[in-house]
């Protein structure tokens, strides 16, 4: 029997070939199978499935929808042949009912009118067949985010297709909506259609697919049958054996006379941009020459802890200390002036202003101090000087300090942020996925400076979806999951200890095993 | 001054003056397919904005409060706050400095810079309640500051017809005239230029060093992203607040410039369509002082050139208006390509 899709050999590079996505990957997917597809971020999940959508073309490779050979050179194209995909992003028109988005943009059978009606209908013979519940007459804003998930799926579903491309479809699900959506998927599959699952969450895999492909940096770590292998292996298939890296540990000689205590937190509680809880209760501190590693699945806190740590977010209660002062309730300023460092997790919506130069990028935070500045007026003689400095301190690749960051790769875009962030000896450094999106070199050069700022004696909150930088940088290593410290362990833990950790499993509570 | 920056007020000037004389050479065109005598025209409309020391005087006179206004405009644009209500702000700005001086009996030395603080207070009142509106309460800035436009020209048509009106003034809507030591003093005899233009290039001057400051940095780092500028321990609520005073504040000093200047007293819609044109010339001097003060320049000649052309060559007014027109049109596209240079 023919795959429902079969690619081989794609192969996809972006930014004129500097970067290789998808390297010689090859992947099948059985008809009526649930193939769920592993792997790190920007490990190529997503770009695999833009090809087969049509949203990218790739350099090269062949693919084959039902047995025959095919071109996909747009979504148009991947919708002829039956091939559907739900973004991690919805794309609904949240004014709209759930009805009128559906039938957006289809030819309607009682042109120029919309059927509203016979779409209701089959809408709601749709939802019958497969479990969505769903209420085609609702508005999309008045809708939870599962229900606007199966407002995608049942949009994707009324066009008829037969092969469904699901990208993190759980990722913003609560673990209800989790169990609903996987019984959902189970009913898809009985009625014969093909469904790819991009996930990084290990549990999924085994709870509900049938298949199993992983990617590591856009090559094919391999592809099978889940039936035939194991949590361990997946994960080891996922991280990789081989340490890219190898970073000298040295260690901080501690001062017996200060306190070495840098950032502590008490009882820390906070809410997301939903108003709902994002971080519950947590309590930890770094000490100087000490990198915390906070491990975890996207979305699980770790960008609302950093917020907080930095005074970009309010907190609800608790309490947090930098180098014994109280910090709680303050401004940012008021954080950057005690000399807490933040390279943010998004570099181009908060690190940096775009479309201002090197220069004026550098000081973005020290703009008002004395060095920069006269009676209130810049000092641009001053402001050179110092992008001069930094560039060549940290080897900036731009065409000067006038250009603006716009122009620069992520890497040195990312060299501007450390510059600026550990160029004044921070004594606490907030790092939100420092490498996330940047080359092997560039990577290895941030680690690099995180550990030389820690063997300075600064204390670091390293977050990061890699696991692998995580535990080569770590001290200790704390795991987040749904706004709790699943405990704090030491640096050299395994990585299936972790990762168990990351699915919820509290090993220093064994009794809560529930999840 | 380092080359960068030389380099960006040369840029602004640069683009400023190739946008309007793009538009003219369209507008040739059209007089010509038209029918019209083009050259004729043109130098009648040339001659009209500089041919005599009297309509050069008239230039500068129009340039005066446009620059002042378009100033305060560019303020607010460079944070990304679109301030609509220049009319508005000019007209409060103009009535309170007008107010103080007609009713409080105080030295000139003393009167004359405090009614330059009223109109700039009077028009950072107007500009702030915007500003204050949308940095608490996050109301979108073109609403409010357009609202605030209707209810300044309101209280403007009340106020000249009742309250301020001049009681020796044969009924016209208008206010008395004030004191003739607080008038500004004429800057060449025989003309309407007054020292009101000194007042401006100062202004301008000011402008740019505000663009070099402390403060011009916050409120270009607000202009980037709010994301930006609260990361870099900005106050963005209380920066946003700040720029619409500042931005208010200087259409209130333009209407001081009009009514301490030109009219020296108030009269029913001294602002005429002052807003809207401030916009443009903010837009074409690329929201730099320097190309506002060119740009400022070239539309009055535009505005008062057209006007002669019009009486003189019984070509109809409405070319300026194409023209300018055509200015918005390559402003907005210029905007536009370099956003996709990007």
């Amino acid at each position: 029997m023919a795959y429902a899709v079969e690619m081989s050999n794609i192969c996809k590079s972006f930014n004129k070939g500097k970067v290789q996505a998808l390297d010689g990957v090859n992947f099948t997917l059985g008809r009526a199978k649930i193939h769920g597809i592993l792997g790190e971020n920007g490990a190529g999940k997503t770009t695999l499935m833009n090809v087969l959508f049509g949203l990218y073309r790739a350099d090269s490779g062949t693919i084959c929808v039902n047995g025959k050979p095919v071109e996909i050179h747009r979504p148009k194209d991947a919708r002829a042949l039956g091939i559907g995909m739900v973004h991690q992003h919805f794309m609904l028109v949240r004014t709209m009912t759930v009805a009128e988005n559906v039938v957006l943009g289809l030819p309607s059978s009682k042109a120029p009118f919309l059927d509203i009606k016979s779409a209701t209908s089959k809408l709601l013979e749709l939802s019958n067949v497969f479990g969505l519940k769903i209420d085609p007459g609702a508005k999309v804003w008045q809708l939870s985010v599962g229900e606007q998930q199966r407002a995608e799926i049942v949009s994707v579903l009324y066009r008829g297709v037969d092969i469904l491309i699901l990208d993190e479809p759980t990722a913003v699900l609560t673990p209800a909506e989790t169990r609903d959506f996987f019984k959902m998927l189970g009913k898809m599959k009985a009625e014969g259609k093909s469904v790819v699952l991009i996930t990084h969450k290990l549990e999924e895999i085994f709870d509900i697919a049938d298949e199993a492909t992983v990617l590591r940096n856009g090559k094919l770590a391999c592809s099978t049958e889940v039936s035939n292998t194991s949590k361990q292996e997946l994960t080891r298939m996922m991280v990789g054996k081989d340490v890219l890296f190898n970073l000298k540990k040295s260690s901080y000689e501690k001062n017996a006379l200060d306190s070495n205590e840098r950032l502590k937190v008490k009882n820390l509680s906070a809410l997301n941009n939903k108003g709902l809880s994002a971080l519950d209760n947590l309590n930890f501190s770094i000490e100087a020459g000490e990198i915390l590693g906070v491990a975890g699945v996207d979305g699980n806190g770790q960008s609302e802890l950093c917020e907080v740590l930095t005074g970009l977010r309010r907190i609800e209660s608790g309490d947090i200390s930098v180098n014994g002062t109280s910090c709680t309730g303050r401004e940012p300023k008021a954080f950057i002036d005690l000399g807490v460092a933040h390279i943010p997790e998004d570099r181009h919506m908060t690190g940096m202003a775009m479309n201002m130069d090197v220069s004026r990028n550098l000081i973005i935070k020290d703009f008002d101090r004395k060095e920069y500045s006269f009676l209130g007026i810049l000092k641009s003689g001053a402001i050179e000087r110092n992008a001069d400095r930094a560039i060549a301190e940290y080897e900036i690749k731009t065409s000067g300090a006038e250009a603006r960051v716009r122009e620069l790769s992520g890497g040195n875009q990312q060299k501007i942020i450390l510059a600026r962030e550990l160029g004044k000896n921070p004594k606490v450094i907030i790092a939100n996925q420092p490498t996330r999106g940047l080359d092997i070199g560039a990577t290895e050069y941030v680690r690099q400076k995180l550990l030389e700022a820690r063997d300075n004696g600064a204390a670091i909150l390293l977050v990061s979806a890699d696991l692998e930088e995580i535990m080569q940088l770590s001290d200790r290593i704390a795991v987040m999951y749904r706004g709790r410290m699943t405990g704090i362990v030491p640096g050299a833990s395994t990585m299936e200890e972790i990762g168990l950790m990351m699915a919820g499993y509290d090993n220093t509570k064994p009794e809560a095993c529930n999840a | 001054m380092t080359e960068a920056t030389a380099k960006s007020a040369f840029n602004s000037v640069i683009s400023a003056v190739t946008a309007v004389f793009t538009a003219l050479i369209f507008g040739f065109v059209l007089l010509w397919v038209c029918g019209y005598d083009a050259v004729k025209a043109y130098t009648t409309m040339f001659n009209g904005a500089f041919g005599s020391a009297n309509r050069f005087a008239e230039t500068i006179v129009k340039t005066i409060p446009l620059t002042v206004m378009a100033l305060g405009t560019a303020i607010a644009f460079k944070s990304k706050i679109w301030n609509i209500g220049g009319n508005g702000q000019f007209i409060v700005g103009g009535a309170l400095s007008l107010y103080v001086a007609l009713n409080f009996k105080l030295p000139a030395l003393i009167m004359f810079p405090l009614s330059i603080f009223m109109a700039f207070a009077g028009g950072a009142l107007w500009g702030g309640l915007a500003g204050y509106l949308k940095a608490k309460y996050n109301a979108n800035e073109v609403i409010t500051t357009l609202m605030l436009n209707y209810i300044a020209s309101f209280l403007l048509a009340w106020l000249v017809r009742g309250p301020m009106m001049d009681p020796a003034g044969f009924g016209f809507p208008q206010t008395p005239l004030i004191d003739k030591s607080l008038q500004l003093s004429s800057l060449l005899a025989g003309t309407r230029l007054h020292s009101g233009f000194i007042i401006a290039v100062i202004i301008v001057i000011l402008c740019w060093i505000l663009s070099r400051s402390i403060f011009g940095f916050r409120m270009e780092l607000i202009g980037e992203s709010h994301e930006v500028a609260a990361y870099s321990g900005i106050n963005v609520k209380k920066t946003t607040l700040m720029t619409m005073l500042i931005s208010g504040g200087l259409a209130g000093l333009a209407g001081w410039n009009e009514v301490f200047g030109l009219h020296h007293r108030l009269l029913d819609d001294v602002a005429g369509n002052y807003g809207s044109m401030a916009i443009v010339i903010a837009l074409l001097g690329g929201l730099h002082p320097l190309g506002i003060f060119v740009s400022g320049l070239l539309f009055s000649a535009l505005l008062v050139g057209g006007g002669t052309m019009q009486r003189m060559s019984g070509i109809p007014l409405s070319l300026v208006d194409i023209i300018q027109g055509t200015v918005i049109i390559f402003v907005i596209s210029r905007a536009a390509l370099t956003l996709k240079s990007k």
